[in-house]
């Protein structure tokens, strides 16, 4: 095969999914809505792209006798669809969906099921990590412990579901 | 029970690697050492090209070309272009703010790209220049991690969407390394798959089917000149393999077996699919166990059955080891799923005497390839050895017999009885074809009869513990008296250093056995040294005159 015709698509290839990444997460920043959420951090490091906050959600677990929920128990690793509503500052949930309803233009954020036991369901919604430059995540912690204030996401959902971290501060 | 597996496997792997470097390690450090020289004295008019010809054909050897001298400018180059890319990955994690996140993201995608191309240029459009090229190729691929890397930290994909980005590194540069035929870059991305399958089914919790897939149909084949690439993805598929055991996927394991062995049978001169075939075959087996406790793995069998076979057909002998493992492996597990429908409880003592029994047959079945004349009986003869010996060591501990006789598992009560009679048949069907009448063979049919017996006292009467503690430790005596006899009986300095050795260990693990208890720890090691120095000075005095006596006969 032509060596150059490989440069090329290669070339091509790489700028095409690094643009199409971006774009994907553009989109989400460009349609999606705002919703606050209430959160506790920790703090470890990631071999691949160095200092970050763990972001641990209060809607992260669900009890599902409190909300309504087409099933009272989810398998792990499933897809499903949590409706928030804004309660005072924070979002929080209301329902839980197997698929997204069409009819309901509420805020339907996607999430897969860690684990669910006891009719509690832990949820990951693909937000739970914030990078930070290096070093600053453990000075974020200790001031955030010292001034025992809890720290605030302002996350964006778009029409699919799909959510991203638009700001991190302490309340 | 799952303990019990490990353990097992362990002691499987202590045995393999022994029985490997007892049959093949010594001769093959040799032997290189012999191809590497004989140029060397052949240079040199020592000897002619005829006779180093004759003296290779003696060992069986091929003459070795010379080993290519290691080009510094290459290795220089490599090392360079690794540490360039470990840099800028390192510079991403760092999270540098005084550049906009999108400004430095493209900047990194362009110096990607005009690093690509560079490699282009000085692989294929200048000459003179392919190893730069090819490392430049290495770089851009590095390169292309970190960009993707830095667009992940800027729309923060979490760190549980790892497998995500590091599966859009590894893809995105496997035309280089198959199109550009990139040995670096083959390697790099070989070892992003094995991580990619990690994080993917670690953190989605499901069987990573693409990985062996892609493996098999994608990045093996096009490693056909390239050992160290085939090697690396051998072993991703093999820990793969074993990645199963613990999370039931018992579908993976068998569809990596099957691969495997489909690869020996391509490429029947690389004995190493054959041997992480019949490997992953055990962990599929452990898999199957673990999802279905109830139902023993007869299914087990044809892939073992086939995998015989093939040792035999083939002439490989180290395979047979892992056969072997597989097959006791098997057994014991088959065994297990009996004991839970029929609700029998573990028992450890009937379990280590059933390990015990099975390397008794294994070592039967050595006795019976020699007399017979069939292939590997010193494969069967050291695998059995070494499982038999350890077991009755174990056993030979006083306090492990109180702790372990339990409530009775029929199971492994009527197993170890059935093995003790098919053995016993065995051994008087060869003494009936007189295959028994020189000293040597009877020497090593009273070390077999001697464990034998000791076995089945334990077996029916697991209660009187001081009766078998003097049963089984004169079956270890025993050992070590055969070993020595058989030693100075065939001439084989080895064998009757081994019954040196099972002596002294007996000798010392039962003066720590008996006097660990006493509240005088100081008098114990001083004693115990003394004694220990003394033993030994006499036992190595004796046996160097013993082997020395051997020698000029």
């Amino acid at each position: 095969m032509n060596k150059k015709l490989i440069f090329i698509a290669v070339s091509f290839l790489w700028i095409a999914v690094a643009v199409g990444l971006v774009i994907s997460k553009q989109h989400i920043i460009r349609t999606g809505k705002t919703v606050f959420l209430e959160t506790m951090p920790v703090d470890p490091r990631d071999f691949l792209r160095g200092d970050y906050v763990i972001l641990r959600y209060k809607i992260s677990t669900i009890d599902l006798r409190q909300i309504q929920s087409e099933e009272s128990y989810y398998g792990q690793g499933k897809k499903v669809y949590v409706k928030l509503e804004p309660r005072e500052r924070f979002w929080e949930v209301t329902a839980v969906k197997t698929k997204k309803p069409v009819s309901d233009n509420g805020i339907y954020i996607k999430a897969r099921v860690k684990y669910c036991y006891n009719r509690k369901l832990e949820l990951n919604y693909g937000i739970e990590s914030y990078f930070v430059p290096e070093g600053e995540g453990k000075d974020i912690e200790k001031n955030m412990r010292g001034n025992k204030s809890l720290v605030e996401v302002e996350a964006l959902v778009d029409t699919s579901g799909n959510a991203i971290i638009k700001k991190v501060f302490a309340r | 029970m799952l303990l019990g597996i490990i353990s097992s496997l362990l002691w499987w792997a202590v045995i393999i690697f022994i029985i490997v470097k007892l049959v093949s390690g010594g001769r093959k450090k040799h032997y290189s050492w012999l191809q590497r020289e004989l140029p060397l004295w052949e240079e040199k008019n020592i000897i002619n090209k005829e006779q180093g010809d004759a003296v290779l054909s003696l060992y069986k050897l091929k003459r070795v070309t010379a080993r290519k001298k290691m080009d510094m400018v290459k290795v220089l180059t490599l090392i360079g272009v690794i540490f360039v890319g470990l840099g800028v990955i390192f510079f991403v994690g760092s999270n540098w703010q005084r550049i906009p996140s999108h400004i430095r993201a493209t900047m990194l995608l362009a110096i990607t790209i005009a690093t690509l191309y560079t490699g282009y240029i000085f692989s294929y459009e200048k000459e003179g220049f392919a190893n730069l090229g090819k490392s430049l190729l290495l770089l851009a691929s590095l390169f292309w991690g970190g960009s993707i890397a830095l667009i992940g930290q800027i729309y923060n994909i979490p760190t549980s969407e790892n497998w995500y980005i590091i599966l859009l590194w590894a893809f995105p540069i496997l035309p280089i390394a198959i199109l550009f035929k990139n040995d670096y870059v083959h390697i790099l991305a070989s070892v992003l798959l094995i991580i990619w399958n990690f994080l993917y089914s670690s953190d989605n919790n499901i069987a990573n089917y693409y990985y062996p897939i892609i493996v098999f149909l994608l990045i093996l084949p096009t490693a056909k000149n390239l050992i160290l690439s085939r090697r690396i993805n051998i072993i991703g598929l093999l820990s793969a393999s074993f990645y199963c055991c613990f999370n039931k996927y018992e579908w993976l394991a068998l569809l990596i077996s099957a691969g495997l062995l489909a690869g020996y049978l391509a490429r029947k001169e690389e004995r190493v699919y054959l041997y992480s075939a019949c490997l992953s075959f055990i962990f599929w087996n452990i898999a199957y166990f673990t999802v279905r406790q109830l139902q023993p793995n007869l299914f087990f069998l044809l892939p073992m059955g086939f995998m015989l076979y093939l040792t035999y057909k083939d002439n490989i002998e180290k395979n047979l080891v892992f056969c072997l493992a597989g097959l006791m492996i098997g057994t014991n597990l088959a065994l297990s799923s009996v004991s839970q429908i029929v609700n029998y409880p573990f028992n450890g003592l009937q379990f280590i005497i059933f390990q015990s029994l099975l390397g008794i047959s294994i070592y039967s079945a050595g006795i019976v390839s020699r007399n017979r004349g069939y292939l590997f009986p010193i494969i069967y003869k050291i695998s059995g050895c070494l499982v038999t010996f350890i077991c009755v060591y174990l056993l030979a501990f006083k306090a492990l017999l109180e702790e372990w006789a339990g409530a009775a598992n029929n199971a492994y009560l009527f197993g170890s009885l059935i093995l003790a009679g098919i053995i016993a048949l065995l051994m008087v069907d060869e003494k009936n074809s007189g295959n028994f009448k020189n000293k040597s063979r009877r020497i090593e049919l009273a070390a077999l009869v001697a464990a034998l017996i000791g076995s089945i006292i334990l077996l029916v009467s697991p209660r009187t513990v001081l009766l078998n503690t003097i049963a089984i430790n004169s079956v270890l005596v025993v050992f070590a008296l055969s070993s020595i006899f058989l030693g100075v009986e065939l001439k084989k300095p080895p064998i009757f250093t081994l019954g040196i050795l099972i002596f002294a260990l007996f000798i010392i693990t039962r003066y720590i056995d008996l006097t660990w208890a006493l509240k005088e720890k100081s008098l114990f090691f001083i004693v115990g040294g003394l004694v220990i120095l003394s033993i030994g000075t006499l036992l190595e005095k004796q046996r160097r005159k013993i082997i020395e006596r051997m020698k000029p006969e």
